[in-house]
């Protein structure tokens, strides 16, 4: 099978290049990783990261074709050859498939993706209804691999400022669940032109997902609930994210 | 209500609110106009006069055309925002895009109003 994989390695090249490769399949041989894998027997000088190898790390999320997705949950069989690999496009390129992404975890870190709650805890844990809780689902899911945000051409133009789909939707997580306080904060966290409002809805995001959620949906909701947080104008006193505990 | 969530209060969601207000003004009087031109049925210059005419009426498509206006201003904002990086070049374009939609909508005030 034909491969041609970006290849950078910023200590000895002075511009990336694509590499072909050609490598024999083996019996067993169903998903791009064990490719990747072979390719990197015959020349270990390739980098990429990899881990479960069954889609729940988002570690080989990377541009399969010109589609972001995650090496290990891509058949073989449906892939055109050659098969076109780059690094998620829009983060700056550490080694080869291997990409840099703090400004990714950063966005995530700015929705303070964990919950606000500064009621004194009960004797057991906070409990959930069965309803509220159905309300995570299709959130929580998110390996937060990246290949959603890096789809999105709203974070490649302004990657400091929009905190892109997979931040938008752990913002939400949290905006929704039952036992956190601090949805007033949550949803301020979000006003300025840029965080969220850089969403214009052409759900590359959806397209991409490799957990098939939907980032747009989320975001969508955020916009919703911050007019009608608006129209209420409530007071509800709510805790300041800053000084809360998890 | 609407004012208020218009104002410098919500700086993210005023913008993203316009559009979509503006937008509704849009589809309302497209949809308006589209029923007119439906049940009159307007054959030349009289009965078009006819139609475009009464007071009312102007004042609403001088409305479609300030929300056409502000809906185009908007989306041409987020474009420059996100394509044109250098903060000189983007205030040029804008500044030809804002002149350029005043002219029209001045334009569009003497069309109407010489009627």
């Amino acid at each position: 099978m034909k491969f041609s994989i970006y290849r950078f390695d910023p200590d000895q090249d002075k511009k990336p290049y694509m590499q072909d490769y050609e490598v024999e399949l083996q019996e067993g041989d169903q998903m791009l990783l064990d490719a990747l894998i072979r390719i990197k027997a015959q020349d270990d000088t390739l980098s990429l990261r990899k881990s479960c190898r069954e889609g729940v790390c988002g570690s080989d999320a990377m541009n399969i074709n010109g589609k972001n997705g995650l090496a290990c949950i891509t058949k073989l069989q449906d892939l055109e050859e050659p098969v076109i690999l780059r690094p998620m496009p829009g983060l700056p390129v550490i080694r080869d498939l291997v990409v840099d992404m703090t400004q990714f975890f950063e966005h995530y870190n700015s929705v303070k993706p964990y919950l606000v709650n500064n009621d004194p805890p009960p004797e057991t844990e906070r409990l959930q209804s069965p309803e509220d809780r159905a309300k995570l689902d299709g959130l929580y899911e998110c390996i937060m691999c990246g290949a959603c945000t890096t789809a999105c051409p709203s974070f490649w133009w302004n990657p400091d400022k929009f905190v892109g789909p997979s931040g938008l939707m752990a913002a939400y997580r949290f905006i929704v669940d039952s036992r956190d306080k601090a949805e007033a904060e949550r949803l301020e966290n979000l006003e300025d032109p840029y965080r969220l409002y850089r969403c214009h809805n052409i759900m590359n995001c959806v397209d991409v997902c490799p957990k098939k959620l939907n980032p747009n949906e989320a975001i969508a909701r955020i916009k919703d609930l911050k007019i009608l947080r608006a129209k209420e104008k409530k007071t509800r006193k709510t805790i300041p994210i800053t000084s809360a505990q998890g | 209500m609407m004012i208020e969530l218009l104002t410098k209060k919500y700086p993210g969601m005023r913008l993203w609110l316009a559009q979509r207000l503006s937008a509704v003004v849009m589809a309302v009087y497209l949809l308006v106009f589209a029923l007119l031109l439906i049940v009159k049925q307007p054959a030349g210059y009289e009965a078009w006069m006819n139609l475009m005419s009464p007071w009312w009426w102007r004042l609403f498509t001088l409305l479609f055309f300030v929300s056409l206006v502000m809906h185009a201003w908007l989306g041409i904002r987020d474009v420059f925002k996100d394509y044109i990086f250098n903060p000189g070049l983007r205030a040029i374009f804008q500044l030809l895009v804002d002149v350029l939609l005043m002219i029209y909508l001045g334009w569009t005030i003497v069309i109407l109003w010489s009627m």
